[in-house]
């Protein structure tokens, strides 16, 4: 595992050998957004590089501020897509920002009925990615909004009472589990 | 006006950046379960809307699809231009055939105007994904009876593939417009692709050698257009094989079990060559 200079943060393999990333860029950037997002649990970040798909999962031990947080990522979560296989900052931001807001909600007790990441239905994942991608925006991350909306459609249907419910869903800043959108 | 262009020389603005099979073969990840352990990796990798990842491998491929409708266009429009009217000997083409190939060209330009939409739609930029500049290089042979085999046999036979399966994509996600766009785009690409089996036939009528070279040269460019096993009928192919749409386009039965095979193999053999580069990694 290579840690960061706070010993904070923990990201294996220590060396990639399947594509072009560098342990220690991946925790900078972790640390650099658990300070924007007020994370101060000890990370450990798994990528496996031996797949091009992206799905990432946060687990979190308890509800405490100091209760490790492990965040599972295939490689392609942080690639750059222009040149695959390289490391690419700006969708690493946006990828782990979102898991590791998921995160944050897991710590509060509202989302203790929320099911392990792995677990989700498709549905229940776009609607907490869709809220995950809104707070994003606001602390500054640059984030696709039309690549959220065309997920968010795909999940709940093609109508203008389900983009109604994913601007709001976008505008929210302090919802529990139970206040997300389940597909009908 | 030049004629023959080389791939390197393709226009492009710095919004794309371009990859070629050589590049794209040397990454030896997979989305393939090898070891049938993790949980993100279905049995089925073909891309349908109940897929974890739909939207995001729909919009790689669209983005796809849009370059591809590019180089099919520059293909096209290349075939028109760069051999003289004649009889089909000696470099010539015959003019009407120059007149399909415009045709097609203007289709094409059609195409590529409805994916960059469907991109925008989707919540794609232009460039947001490399460009794999191989179904060019397809259509840069000097016998314009080979391009006719590997642009509109192979890449447009290809096509049918991806809008079939992007066209299903769309009708089963109820997107208004995805499925309706693949729909009309698939009949032209039926009809380019007739076109090309056409003209093969009628150019190759009293040249049987050079017919034979025309489709063993199709039958190479088919399997790289696999892309390893990424059409093809097994369910680890995200791209299935649109038999009956292959059909109406003026392949025969034994054309695409060849096919299904060539896929079939090129799959195999990009799992042994994941397997073996990953072994070698000790990952």
């Amino acid at each position: 595992m290579a840690g960061n200079a706070t010993s904070r943060v923990q990201v294996a393999p220590e060396r990639f050998s399947l594509v072009k990333y560098d342990a220690g860029e991946i925790a900078a950037v972790v640390v650099e957004l658990a300070e924007l997002i007020g994370l101060s649990n000890p990370i450990s970040v798994f990528v496996d590089e031996t797949t091009p798909l992206a799905k990432m999962s946060a687990e979190v031990e308890s509800m405490s501020s100091d209760a490790p947080i492990v965040l599972r990522l295939e490689s392609g979560a942080l690639e750059d897509t222009r040149h695959l296989t390289n490391f690419s900052s700006e969708r690493a931001r946006q990828r782990l920002g979102r898991v590791m807001l998921r995160a944050r909600d897991r710590l509060r007790p509202d989302f203790a009925d929320a099911p392990p990441d792995l677990e989700l239905t498709n549905p229940q994942n776009s609607a907490w990615d869709v809220y995950c991608g809104g707070r994003l925006e606001r602390l500054g991350i640059e984030v696709p909004t039309q690549r959220f909306r065309y997920d968010f459609r795909n999940r709940f249907g093609f109508s203008d009472e389900v983009d109604a419910v994913f601007d709001r869903l976008w505008a929210s800043d302090d919802l529990g589990w139970h206040d997300l959108p389940t597909a009908t | 006006m030049r004629q023959f262009f080389p791939v390197e020389d393709l226009a492009r603005d710095d919004r794309f950046v371009q990859t070629n099979m050589a590049e794209r073969m040397a990454d030896t990840r997979t989305a393939v379960d090898l070891k049938k352990t993790a949980k993100s990796r279905g049995a089925s990798n073909r891309l349908t809307p109940d897929r974890h990842d739909a939207s995001d491998a729909a919009r790689s491929l669209m983005h796809g699809i849009m370059v591809g409708e590019i180089q099919a266009l520059e293909g096209a429009g290349r075939t028109a231009h760069d051999f003289d009217a004649g009889d089909g000997s000696e470099g010539t083409i015959p003019f009407e055939l120059k007149l399909d190939m415009a045709r097609q060209a203007w289709d094409e330009a059609r195409h590529v105007e409805i994916s960059a939409k469907l991109s925008d739609w989707m919540g794609t930029e232009i460039g947001q994904f490399q460009e794999n500049t191989v179904l060019f290089e397809a259509a840069c042979s000097n016998d314009p009876v080979l391009r006719l085999a590997g642009v509109n046999r192979a890449l447009e036979g290809l096509a049918i593939d991806v809008f079939t399966q992007m066209k299903e994509f769309g009708q089963l996600a109820d997107d208004p417009f995805l499925e309706f766009c693949e729909d009309w785009m698939l009949a032209d690409e039926v009809t380019h692709v007739k076109m090309g089996s056409d003209w093969l036939r009628r150019v190759t009528e009293n040249d049987p050698d050079r017919r034979a070279k025309a489709l063993e040269f199709q039958q190479v460019v088919d399997k790289l257009f696999s892309f390893g096993g990424a059409r093809g009928e097994s369910e680890e192919s995200p791209i299935g094989l649109a038999r009956r749409f292959r059909e109406l386009a003026g392949f025969t039965d034994d054309e695409v079990d060849t096919i299904a095979e060539m896929d079939h193999e090129a799959l195999e053999e990009r799992k042994a060559a994941v397997r073996l580069a990953q072994e070698s990694a000790g990952v």
